[in-house]
């Protein structure tokens, strides 16, 4: 029973880490009233690129750190179509994950990779801790930049001019234009966070977790960590509970039948799905989304 | 200008912002027409002239947010570049804007250090101790960790100065201060302002259409028609009278009436000189009040009482004057009249039925209709046309199956537009297209025309002129005299004793004193309304 248990922790956590790197930067990016739906599309791209680069350089670290270069690109098209020529975000956001799908199935046809993977770290002590040990502290190494990057996201969003004028441009624009705040350009580095952020989603997916490039293998998991965004109410440790509930309901789905339970499979894939709308429904009360969120800023006519 | 010992002492004060030949125009409007201006260290100057003068765009081009044809512009005689807006700032040239410009879900630390640039990280205990500090100097209290949505405008005002003055700017640009303040805050306003000038040899530039306080704390006041500096004046030499010659021009016959009020010196003179207006004799049998609110109380979130046990009434054909401080439930009475919020406890009656409020329209339906005081707000859609604006109360009449019928919508309208004088270029135009004054007499329009038994009018003619505002008044009370009941809620005592029939007296969400207009004593009103600040200490 224990060991069921342990085994549901730790696949709990290791799909959640994945949405979380990508929700990190989403929140970074929705606060700063940007809704960045690019973010799948920039994790699929920064996974293929980080299977490739692994290979061609025969290093998992290189490799890692040309999927987060990659999903910096693919995030720098979406900041510069919708915060600097004001193309319609979405548009721009679904035509890029479209497009992320199709170039990376058609290089994935045209090249031969190996299959490379980061080793397994275990941090001694700690990872002997019962039940959650195995699933927080022996994980493979790209896991454990969580442990930086949601310190620094704290502290960005609570103590940072920089993630205070990221509120400002997202709540009223005209304000933080009037206080000298230049609206889009915070909106197009909030982005690029977003980018480097589901760069690295996407390398820990494909070649930490899994060790290879399957096409479309992000399956929409980037508007899942949307949806983790805004079932945490737009703060930082709702979105990190938001991921653990998706990435929990996740592994109970992989996880039940294996265990001898028998549900319907169809109930269980829209397990995780309907609980989010049944917490959005009861949490969306209480918090609300930065008012600017998802409108394009033209400076008025004074 | 005369060599007069005033003018003799300004002309030695060395110029700190000086305006060449500014010229500025929007599409076919000339808002500035070649204007030429020079403020000196130390000096408050007023900026005087009707709405569409071209006052605040004179400002604007001064704090760099409007950029002009033409012209050019020193600070401490070096050229200053157009249209840059940070630029401005850091040369000291600094601006509380007619429409705010705070980020309203954020406390207000967050919002005073908005405006730094530089540091990495934001220190907050730093910039709470340093608003806490110059509001101490200034006698502006704040408290640095309030939302600023919980603020009432007051206060807001008394932030975006903070955020000014921190600066220590060299010219302070403020427009239309007043016009949300009531007279109490205003004084202290003026009082600061003051001190900036006296003490610190601040320049400040006031803009306004108030002659009154245009007297009472310029040094010097430039009036400006049609885009145009008609002349610059010492205050010590003018008068109200010369004043309004000067701003309305050929208008100047307008409104006898409201002019008078505004030229009068204090609120107690006008309290003596004006007859109270006639109350049209209720008919036999309407000894049911129309609108009546019993007992009626409004808890906060936090729990404190907004509305604490109100009762008024208010009879067919009468004025009822709310006077008081605002922040003291005024917008609580006006949201529960808007079946915006409902009540914990108590009852509203119409006309002797009781009415469910805070939700649906029960109380429209039952013919309450109400002018909100920010009209931007809630009051209308800037976004639709002036005709869809004016038939949204009666929508009920004029849908079949579903659709609005676009031939009984034009009809209303161009009947309204008439009616009103409203002026725009056509029925299709967007209501934003409309000055303040003409969007004001949109929603009047409409709410009359539905021929409420009881007419709610907050702040009606806030932020108007002149012109605009004698003519609001005229029809409230027209709509009186044929027996509508009109609960009138304003910051502004003028308007106040210039339209009621009886005067009540609003305080901490209670209702302290209600009498007949003729016994209104305005020290003691002033008194009654203040009670909040004495407690306080």
């Amino acid at each position: 029973m224990i060991e069921d248990i342990t085994l549901i922790v730790d696949s709990s956590v290791r799909i959640a880490a994945t949405l979380l790197f990508a929700a990190l930067g989403e929140l970074v990016a929705e606060r700063a009233g940007t809704l960045n739906i690019s973010v799948e599309g920039a994790m699929l791209s920064g996974a293929f690129a980080a299977a490739y680069g692994s290979h061609a350089t025969g290093s998992a670290y290189y490799g890692f750190g040309i999927g987060v270069a990659v999903g910096i690109g693919v995030s720098a098209i979406q900041a510069n179509l919708s915060h600097r020529i004001r193309v319609n975000q979405f548009v721009t956001g679904l035509v890029l994950n479209l497009l992320a799908i199709g170039v990376t199935s058609f290089l994935l046809a045209e090249v031969k990779m190996a299959p490379v993977q980061f080793g397994l770290v275990r941090i001694p002590g700690l990872a002997s801790i019962p039940i959650v040990g195995d699933a927080l502290f022996e994980q493979r190494a790209p896991f454990f930049l969580l442990y930086a990057f949601v310190p620094l996201v704290w502290w960005v969003l609570k103590r940072s001019r920089w993630g205070l004028e990221l509120d400002a441009v997202g709540e009223n624009p005209a304000a933080a234009d009037a206080n000298g705040i230049p609206v889009d350009l915070r909106r197009r580095q909030a982005i690029y966070f977003g980018g480097l952020l589901a760069g690295v989603s996407g390398a820990y997916l494909s070649v930490g977790l899994i060790g290879a490039f399957t096409p479309n293998m992000t399956a929409l998991r980037g508007f899942i960590a949307i949806a983790a965004v805004i079932f945490g109410g737009w703060t930082l440790w709702g979105t990190v509970g938001g991921t653990l509930l998706f990435g929990g309901a996740e592994a109970l789905r992989v996880s039940l039948p294996a265990l001898g339970v028998t549900i319907t499979p169809q109930v269980l894939i829209a397990l995780p799905y309907l609980a989010a709308i049944a917490a959005i429904a009861l949490l969306s009360q209480r918090r609300r989304q930065p008012a600017a969120l998802g409108q394009t800023f033209r400076r008025g006519i004074t | 200008m005369s060599g007069g010992p005033a003018s003799t002492t300004a002309a030695r004060r060395e110029v700190v912002l000086g305006l060449r030949s500014v010229s500025k125009r929007f599409g076919r409007v000339v808002a500035c027409d070649d204007v030429s201006l020079d403020i000196g260290a130390g000096e408050i100057r007023g900026l005087l002239g009707q709405n569409g003068a071209g006052k605040s765009t004179l400002m604007k081009i001064v704090a760099g947010f409007v950029r002009p044809e033409s012209g050019e512009l020193t600070i401490h005689g070096k050229t200053l570049g157009f249209g840059d807006p940070v630029v401005a700032a850091e040369r000291g040239i600094a601006m509380v804007h007619q429409h705010f410009s705070l980020v309203g879900p954020m406390p207000v630390w967050k919002n005073v250090t908005l405006s730094d640039r530089g540091h990495t990280r934001v220190d907050r205990s730093g910039v709470s101790r340093q608003i806490t500090e110059v509001g101490r100097r200034y006698g502006l209290d704040v408290d640095p960790d309030a939302i600023v949505d919980d603020l009432s405008v007051g206060e807001r005002q008394r932030v975006e100065l903070l955020k000014c003055l921190r600066r220590q700017p060299d010219v302070l640009i403020l427009d239309e201060p007043t016009s949300v303040l009531t007279r109490e805050e205003s004084t202290a306003l003026f009082r600061v302002l003051r001190r900036l000038a006296r003490e610190r040899g601040q320049s400040v530039v006031l803009i306004s259409h108030e002659l009154d306080e245009m007297l009472e704390v310029t040094d010097r006041v430039t009036v400006l028609r049609d885009g145009r500096v008609v002349s610059t004046v010492e205050s010590a030499e003018a008068s109200a009278d010369s004043l309004a010659h000067e701003m309305l021009g050929q208008d100047f016959a307008v409104s006898a009436e409201v002019l008078g009020l505004s030229v009068e010196g204090s609120h107690a003179s006008r309290a003596r000189t004006h007859a109270p207006p006639r109350r049209r004799a209720a008919p036999a049998g309407h000894d049911v009040p129309v609108l009546e609110l019993a007992d009626i109380k409004v808890t906060s979130a936090e729990g404190h009482a907004l509305l604490d046990g109100v009762n008024l009434e208010i009879a067919a054909g009468e004025i009822l004057g709310v006077a008081g401080v605002a922040g003291n439930g005024q917008e609580e009475l006006t949201g529960l009249l808007s079946n915006l919020i409902g009540p914990d406890s108590g009852e509203v009656r119409v006309e002797g039925r009781p009415i469910r409020t805070g939700r649906g329209r029960q109380l429209g339906r039952a013919g309450v209709g109400v002018i909100p005081a920010d009209r931007h707000d809630s009051g209308c859609v800037l976004e639709m046309t002036v005709a869809e604006n004016l038939a949204l109360g009666s929508l009920d009449g004029m849908v079949r199956w579903g659709v609005v019928r676009q031939q009984q919508l034009h009809e209303l309208g161009r009947r309204l537009v008439a009616d009103f004088r409203i002026i725009t270029s056509s029925l299709g135009a967007p209501l934003r297209s409309l000055s303040g004054g003409n969007q004001q007499r949109v929603v009047l329009a409409r709410e009359l025309a539905r021929k409420p038994c009881v007419l709610v009018a907050a702040e009606p003619t806030q932020g108007l002129d002149i012109g605009a505002r004698g003519y609001i008044w005229d029809r409230l009370r027209e709509a009186a005299a044929t027996g509508t009941g009109i609960l009138l809620i304003s910051s502004d005592l003028a308007e106040i004793m210039a339209l009621s029939h009886r005067v009540a007296v609003i305080n901490r969400g209670r209702i302290i004193g209600t009498m007949p207009r003729a016994d209104v004593d305005t020290a003691e009103l002033g008194r009654m309304m203040g009670a909040r600040t004495h407690d306080r200490g």
